[in-house]
């Protein structure tokens, strides 16, 4: 398309006098190819550096909802699963309690830390379950599905010997039911690859506890 | 291939030697073959326009010549990305000033706070433990020393005032602990109790003698308001909760003290459960 014909070396010297503007032309054209160049270098680092922060989760979104909700849910896990591990009398009963409360109280630390990257608080303002279609329904007295109540705590704190381990099975399955519940929630509303990811190993670790937990209640002669 | 676009016109011949001698470089301007072979070198290899005025005036440049005047059209586009660009790293500049003020900022906007931390550096370092009572200068207490079991405070609802000692524990542990006198009509203490109930690192609890009805106490900050309607509790919770944690959001809530009273329980198995006899 250009004029390549003449790409003989020796014809360097003296363009003749028209030369002059079809020279501008080319500068003008290195000028411009030079501006595009830097205002996509610029545009490009300012979208690297911006998409982040344009696109990770924000305050309302379904990730920060259930980040923030599920931690409060597994606070209770964690709680109960300690309680397990110091007054369970079947020994089922105490393994199955600290793996709980250890494992839960790690996927804690993911979920804090995923607020934290995303600039949000560790708590909201919204009421709980409400990034859960239909969620709010489904809190009573500000407890999210499966969560034992105040007096339900304290029972399970004063039980001892089968009636604790009993006790226990019952209301961790109930618990874990929920937390499944919530688990199917963000893996329906969620876009984010590594919140989708962490929330499905979550649910086959609680799917895999309520078989276990479900056998061990059978075991010890209780219902569900 | 690649390698001859370096050297310029000068290595041009070899690579073109494929098809032609050295020699036949200048003839090749005619001749039809050569010229393929030339174009495709030169508009590979840049350097195409210096060269090409070089023609000795005549012919071939000329048909080139696209760009007579200004094109105006690159222009406007330059203009308008660079205008949208503009606009994209202003938005986004905006976006991360408005998300990305610290907490403590936040803390600090809120009427009527107290930042016991700014008056005390020392007090973010956390307290020591210390068993029997302790004396606090701040009451409700906001930080120091404290015993070593900490208050529950799972969204603890206590309906008896608690030992500062062990709620100044739940404080370090990123509790917020929302006190209220006990004359506070109980509308008021069942708006208090919803905004505690089922929340992890949230305390409540009656407390005698203080100077207003309400009182919020996060480590190193106390805000003291009249009604539980007023905004700012809402502002203080959602600010300092876990945000206040000496120890992060992974401190424990739960396995502390559950009963009232305001003595400090420094022998725990009194009040925890009974272990099983095994």
């Amino acid at each position: 398309m250009t004029a390549p014909v003449t790409t003989d070396s020796d014809l360097d010297e003296a363009p003749p006098a028209d030369q002059g503007g079809r020279d501008a032309v080319p500068r003008y054209g290195l000028l411009a190819v030079a501006a595009a160049l830097v205002v996509g270098l610029v545009l490009g680092y300012a979208g690297g550096l911006l998409t982040p922060t344009l696109t990770r989760p924000g305050e309302n979104s379904a990730e920060a909802g259930f980040a923030r909700d599920m931690t409060a849910h597994h606070n209770q896990a964690v709680a109960m699963g300690l309680l397990a591990f110091d007054q369970g009398q079947d020994p089922e009963v105490r393994q199955v309690g600290v793996d709980i409360a250890t494992g839960q109280q790690g996927e804690i630390g993911t979920m804090q830390t995923w607020l934290r990257s995303w600039k949000l608080d560790p708590t909201g303002e919204q009421a709980p379950m409400a990034w859960m279609p239909d969620g709010a329904g489904l809190v009573k007295d500000g407890l999210m599905p499966g969560m034992a109540t105040p007096e339900e705590m304290a029972k399970l704190r004063a039980a001892s010997g089968r009636e604790f381990d009993v006790l226990f099975l019952q209301m961790m399955i109930r618990h874990h039911i929920g937390g499944v519940h919530m688990i199917d929630g963000i893996l329906d509303e969620g876009s984010d690859d590594d919140v989708l990811a962490v929330a499905q190993t979550m649910k086959n670790t609680q799917q895999n506890d309520l078989t276990n937990l479900s056998a061990a209640l059978k075991r010890l002669g209780g219902t569900a | 291939m690649s390698i001859s676009t370096p050297g310029g016109p000068e290595r041009r011949p070899t690579v073109v030697s494929t098809g032609k001698k050295p020699a036949a470089g200048r003839p090749a301007a005619a001749d039809k073959p050569a010229a393929k072979a030339g174009s495709g070198k030169a508009g590979g290899g840049k350097g195409t326009p210096r060269p090409g005025a070089g023609g000795k005036g005549r012919k071939p440049v000329a048909p080139v010549k696209v760009s007579q005047g200004r094109s105006w059209g690159p222009i406007a586009l330059f203009v308008a990305v660079g205008v949208l660009a503009v606009g994209i790293i202003g938005v986004g500049a905006w976006a991360v000033y408005q998300g990305g003020q610290p907490w403590q900022k936040r803390a600090e906007a809120i009427d009527g706070i107290v930042d016991y931390r700014a008056k005390d550096k020392d007090l973010v370092k956390g307290g020591n433990h210390q068993a029997g009572a302790i004396k606090y200068d701040i009451t409700p207490p906001v930080g120091g020393p404290h015993n070593q079991a900490w208050q529950n405070c799972m969204g603890d609802v206590y309906d008896a005032p608690i030992a500062n000692e062990h709620a100044v524990h739940s404080l370090e542990h990123g509790t917020v602990w929302i006190t209220y006198r006990p004359d506070l009509p109980a509308d008021q203490v069942e708006k208090l109790r919803s905004k505690v109930q089922g929340k992890e690192k949230m305390m409540l609890s009656p407390f005698e003698g203080l100077d207003k009805p309400i009182s919020l106490q996060a480590w190193g900050y106390q805000l003291k308001v009249d009604n539980a309607d007023d905004g700012r509790i809402d502002d203080f919770i959602k600010t300092l909760r876990v945000n206040a944690s000496i120890e992060g959001p992974n401190a424990l809530c739960d396995q502390g003290v559950t009963a009232t009273g305001t003595t400090p329980r420094d022998n725990l198995q009194n009040t925890m459960p009974q272990q099983p006899t095994q």
